[in-house]
């Protein structure tokens, strides 16, 4: 185990720069992921009324403190898609070092072991950063937590790098296989959009029942979040289906008939591997979906409450929750964006060798800048439009279903997808400055 | 270009000197390319081979020393130029990878066409002849990652020379291929760029592939320590 430990070791420390972004960047989302979930156990293990400092009262009780946990759970899907993407960040060339170990004798298991160990350890790093600041902050505040609360600290902080290593694993499966592993990649692969989507519904479906297991009357079903999560599914699986099918026809039209070389070499690159970005395509979407369909909300909520009809609560009260599910869609925006800024920097660092080739030919570099731009401003932008448009109606009907609302339409809803996708282009654009280093002549000498 | 009747070389190169890091790769390498010759350069391993090639081409500027073609210093010019100049004047074929795995070997040729601004048709059209000529006909929808070491090979070279260069490049271009393979894509090269009266620069650490050309260079430790051109009259 040291040995191969040490073997981790000396691959990382003899490599370039990506393999310190893949392990820092997975740390970071180990990190964030570790944190949204110790929020929600520290919440979801209080039980009954119990006065909060902060957010004017609004996780003083059981009812909304589990539209909270529902939330901060919901947080985890950009989180976790993020640390994906980020565990991919340059592996393909990790994973050619792996097979050429495999092909000097090394066995399956030493291999799993040396990309177990990198993940893992990554992921250890970020989850005890997180439990230690939970840890420091509850023993500050005060505040005695249950055993409860401990006992689910405990499985986050052992749960996250667990959860890690055995992706670390998973994703290596191809290379263990089989020595020559990636070494020569046969075109049709299987569609890493399914696996990505039985994750998701696995993780939905488990969400749900920690909620429904949150401090409740027995005997009563909630309908409401019951709605939202099966929508959520719904929604995040059309939106991945979404992206993939578009990317693949937007490829093939434009493959077909484009003269621009740009378009030509980004339609390619989509139709040969649609689900590529589906990954993190098809978190913007459900971004845009809730951020517009929460725009029109909002507004007619606060119409609502400005209208002097008495209410339960006072006024804070409600405007602090729309603040904080405000930031809470801000923050799920952010990942997703840094997921894509990501994914691009990925498809540039796993094709560097073409792309100096490619310079080297003299094609020039605002054309290959293009390219990749164009990959992910294609087949977003059919998936961006659909989106706005379903989250308009979310806001619409919310609208007709209020008293005297009428049909009035939340104009400034339809600005959140263009937003989104001047976004989501700004964040692949933060790739570009990537494709310089990436088409140095250096490159030419690795294959 | 009356560069071969007035004798002058096309390309020039005088002592070059490139170091990375605590390497040096080249100590004072000079070499001519004459318009129209094919020019073996070669070597041990190690000896600055693919330095030499990439500051001639103007994909590594030389710390030291000069570079000339057609009467311009390629070390001084900008990277926008030099560029511009390597689409135009120059094709490249490396060992391997130089090919866009997405793209069918039709648009693979066809590219640096369509980088110059002909229509895509135009382009298919021209890319194809050039995909005849070097034997690879009725591969044109392939993807590189379905073609044998030997057609992707011919495949670079037609996009190599798909621009009617002035120089073709070529670092080991039979290097990943068996001798039969690598006879075929020699035998299509030099037959292309006497035809053409391309000129070529072609590394190699191979005898039977060096004999395909009219002169040959050897290179040690970063400098050209002979430039034998027997060949030339034999031939
Ligand atoms: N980008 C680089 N970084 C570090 N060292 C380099 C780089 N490029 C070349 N070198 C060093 O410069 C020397 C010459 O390299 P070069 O690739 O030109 O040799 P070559 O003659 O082409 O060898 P081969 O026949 O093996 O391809 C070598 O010692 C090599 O290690
Ligand atoms: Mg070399």
């Amino acid at each position: 185990m040291t040995a191969d430990l040490r073997l981790a070791w000396h691959l990382v420390r003899g490599s370039d720069r990506h393999e310190w972004w893949r392990i820092a960047l997975t740390g970071v989302g180990a990190l964030l992921a570790s944190a949204l979930a110790l929020g929600a156990v520290v919440l979801g293990a209080l039980r009954g009324h119990h006065p909060i400092p902060v957010a004017d009262g609004l996780l003083d009780n059981p009812g909304e403190r589990a539209g909270v946990v529902a939330a901060l759970l919901l947080l985890l899907i950009p989180v976790l898609g993020f640390v994906g993407q980020s565990a991919r960040l340059g592996a393909v060339h990790r994973d050619r070092r792996l097979a050429g170990l495999r092909l000097a004798g090394a066995t399956p298991w030493q291999v799993r072991r040396i990309a177990a160990a990198e993940t893992g350890l990554a992921c250890l790093a970020g989850s005890a950063v997180a439990t230690l600041a939970c840890v420091v902050l509850m023993v500050r505040v005060g505040d005695h937590p249950s055993v409860w609360a401990w006992a689910g600290i405990a499985v986050v902080a052992v749960g996250v790098p667990v959860a890690g290593t055995l992706t670390g694993v998973l994703a290596l499966r191809r290379v263990v296989a089989s020595p020559l592993g990636t070494v020569r990649r046969a075109r049709p692969r299987t569609r890493p959009g399914l696996m990505f989507f039985g994750a998701v519904a696995l993780f939905l479906g488990a969400l749900f029942v920690s909620y429904l297991s949150l401090d409740r009357r027995p005997g009563t079903v909630p309908t409401g979040p019951m709605l939202v999560v099966s929508g959520l599914a719904l929604a995040g699986a059309a939106a991945l289906w979404l992206v993939g099918a578009t990317s693949r026809l937007t490829g093939r039209l434009l493959a077909a008939r484009t003269g621009n070389p740009a378009v030509l070499i980004a339609a390619e690159r989509l139709r040969d591997d649609p689900w590529a970005a589906a990954r993190t395509h098809a978190a913007v979407l459900l971004v845009t979906v809730v951020g517009t369909g929460f725009v029109g909300v909002r507004q007619t909520l606060l119409e609502v409450l400005h209208s002097g009809k008495q209410v339960a609560e006072d006024l804070s009260f409600y405007t602090t929750g729309l603040d904080l599910t405000a930031a809470a869609i801000g923050v799920g925006l952010a990942i997703t964006l840094a997921g894509l800024a990501v994914g691009t920097a990925e498809s540039l660092a796993t094709r560097r060798r073409t792309l100096a080739a490619q310079a080297a030919a003299g094609v020039p570099h605002a054309v290959l800048g293009r390219a990749l731009l164009l990959e992910t401003a294609l087949p977003l932008a059919p998936g961006v439009l659909l989106a706005g448009l379903g989250g308009a109606a979310i806001g619409t009907g919310y609208a007709s279903l209020t008293e005297g609302g009428g049909w009035s339409m939340p104009w400034a809803a339809l600005l959140v997808p263009v937003a989104v996708y001047a976004a989501s282009l700004l964040a692949a654009a933060t790739a570009l400055p990537l494709l310089r280093r990436s088409v140095r002549p250096a490159e030419l000498r690795y294959a | 270009m009356n560069n071969a009747a007035t004798g002058e070389p096309l390309l020039a190169a005088r002592d070059l000197v490139k170091t990375h890091g605590r390497t040096s790769a080249l100590r004072g390498a000079s070499l001519d390319l004459r318009a129209g010759e094919i020019l073996a350069v070669t070597g041990a391993s190690g000896s600055g081979k693919s330095t030499l090639l990439h500051c001639l081409a103007g994909i590594v500027r030389p710390d030291r020393g000069s570079v000339t073609y057609d009467g311009q210093r390629l070390d001084r010019l900008p990277e926008k130029r030099l560029s511009e100049l390597r689409r135009t004047d120059f094709g490249v074929v490396f060992q391997f990878g130089q090919l866009i795995p997405e793209l069918t070997a039709l648009d693979n040729v066809a590219l640096p066409l369509m980088l110059a601004g002909t229509p895509r048709s135009r382009a298919h059209e021209r890319a194809g002849e050039w995909l005849e000529r070097f034997g690879v006909r009725g591969q044109e929808e392939l993807r590189p990652g379905e073609m044998s070491g030997g057609q992707a090979q011919r495949t670079a070279l037609a996009r190599a020379l798909v621009t009617d260069p002035k120089v073709v490049f070529a670092d080991e271009p039979t290097g990943a291929l068996d001798s039969l393979a690598g006879e075929q894509v020699m035998t299509a090269l030099a037959h292309t760029a006497r035809e053409s009266g391309t000129a070529v620069l072609l590394i190699t650490h191979d005898a039977r592939t060096a004999a395909y050309a009219d002169r040959e260079a050897s290179l040690h430790d970063g400098t050209v320590v002979a430039e034998d051109a027997a060949l030339e009259v034999t031939r």
